[in-house]
């Protein structure tokens, strides 16, 4: 009986709970997942995000001119889950709490998120590609202080490479064929690795 | 005289909810929006009904499963003209995580005309009557009654 009373004190005093929305405004959580964004200035075109896309709703298709790529997800397929958002290596993809998604039928193909992402050229032979962040490709060299990581990341993987032998390998180098670094030796091959998966795919 | 009639003679519209094989998420929201205080849809003028019939705004969950299909599309033709038909989750809209699925005849559009799309997985309540708002201005303009 008391606790009757109390609920019916409270709902007298509180007034009704029913949310004012559609007529006004709602609440809505700030770690709600909503539509998905990406920031085309810090993506590279890795594909993880779309390789663990539950639903299918992420596409990444290059351009025929080799300018960049297209980066669409489609808002009608993604089931909101943020895989994407857990496994982008760099963090460009994420979800904001933007709710608002009933559209009408005519919408249906261009309720999506769509942002261009363009090839930047490689310093050395031109050849277009996808920088890596800087703060990233300071986190895979942090234990390769020898590593010039401004000038890496400039770089396409075969010009990676090259340089890499330039500098480090105790192959002889036609020009400068001076004596190996052995402590260096395994480290930076390990991490080009890594780094050469941020390449676009042809 | 004749839109002041029409005008006049213009009631709620009733929701009818089809589940075409939907996991049961956005039914449970549909179930929310309906049916607790927080969200009551009955303040737009809508109620849910039990028989199609009696229904002008139809919300259809699931993807169309290959058991299901026939039986859908019976009981959305039973539904009178106009009707509105929404589509909830991303299910009906494209599939959604189960596209491509060996027993899902969806997208649903390939065989009912969809008129307003609600996605998510499942949508949220307030997401649900923003579809329902729109599913009733386009019922409204179907009667002739609005622009
Ligand atoms: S939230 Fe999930 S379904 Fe949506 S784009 Fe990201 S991975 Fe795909
Ligand atoms: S960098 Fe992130 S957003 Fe860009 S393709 Fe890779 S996982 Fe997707
Ligand atoms: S959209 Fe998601 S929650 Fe809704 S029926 Fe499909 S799988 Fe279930």
């Amino acid at each position: 009986m008391a606790g009757f009373l109390k609920v019916l004190f409270h709902n007298v005093l509180d007034g009704p709970s029913t949310d004012p929305f559609p007529l006004g405004e709602t609440f809505t959580p700030q770690r709600f997942r909503g539509k998905v964004v990406v920031d085309p200035d810090i993506c590279m075109g890795c594909g993880i995000c779309r390789h663990v896309c539950a639903a299918g709703a992420i596409s990444i298709s290059p351009r025929p001119d080799q300018s960049g790529y297209d980066f669409t997800v489609w808002h009608n397929s993604c089931c909101l889950c943020a895989q994407c958002r857990h496994y982008c290596p760099v963090g460009a993809i994420t979800l904001t709490n933007d709710w608002h998604n009933a559209h009408p039928q005519e919408e249906k193909y261009n309720w999506v998120e769509r942002k261009f992402v363009p090839y930047v050229p490689c310093a050395d032979c031109g050849t277009p590609m996808r920088p890596l962040p800087l703060s990233i490709a300071r986190r895979i060299y942090l234990n390769n202080p020898d590593i010039n990581v401004e000038r890496i990341i400039t770089l396409c993987p075969k010009c990676r490479q090259v340089e890499d032998a330039r500098t480090h390998s105790s192959c002889a180098w036609p020009a400068a064929a001076k004596p190996g670094k052995t402590a260096g030796e395994g480290a930076p091959a390990k991490a080009d690795a890594t780094a050469g998966d941020a390449a676009p795919k042809e | 005289m004749n839109s002041l009639l029409k005008k006049l003679s213009v009631r709620s519209p009733w929701l009818f909810r089809i589940n075409a094989g939907s996991c049961n998420g956005c039914d449970v929201e549909l179930a929310t929006t309906a049916c607790i205080p927080r969200y009551d849809v009955e303040r737009l003028g809508c109620r849910y009904c039990g028989s199609p019939r009696h229904a002008d705004v139809v919300l259809i969950t699931g993807p169309l499963t290959a058991r299901v299909k026939d039986r859908v599309l019976k009981v959305w033709e039973e539904i009178p003209n106009p009707k509105v038909t929404v589509a909830v989750g991303i299910c009906p809209i494209s599939g959604g995580v189960f596209r491509e699925g060996y027993s899902i005849e969806g997208p649903l559009d390939k065989y009912i005309p969809i008129d307003v799309n609600v996605p998510g997985c499942p949508p949220r309540p307030q997401s649900i009557l923003e579809g329902v708002v729109l599913a009733r201005k386009i019922w409204l303009q179907r009667l002739g009654v609005e622009e």
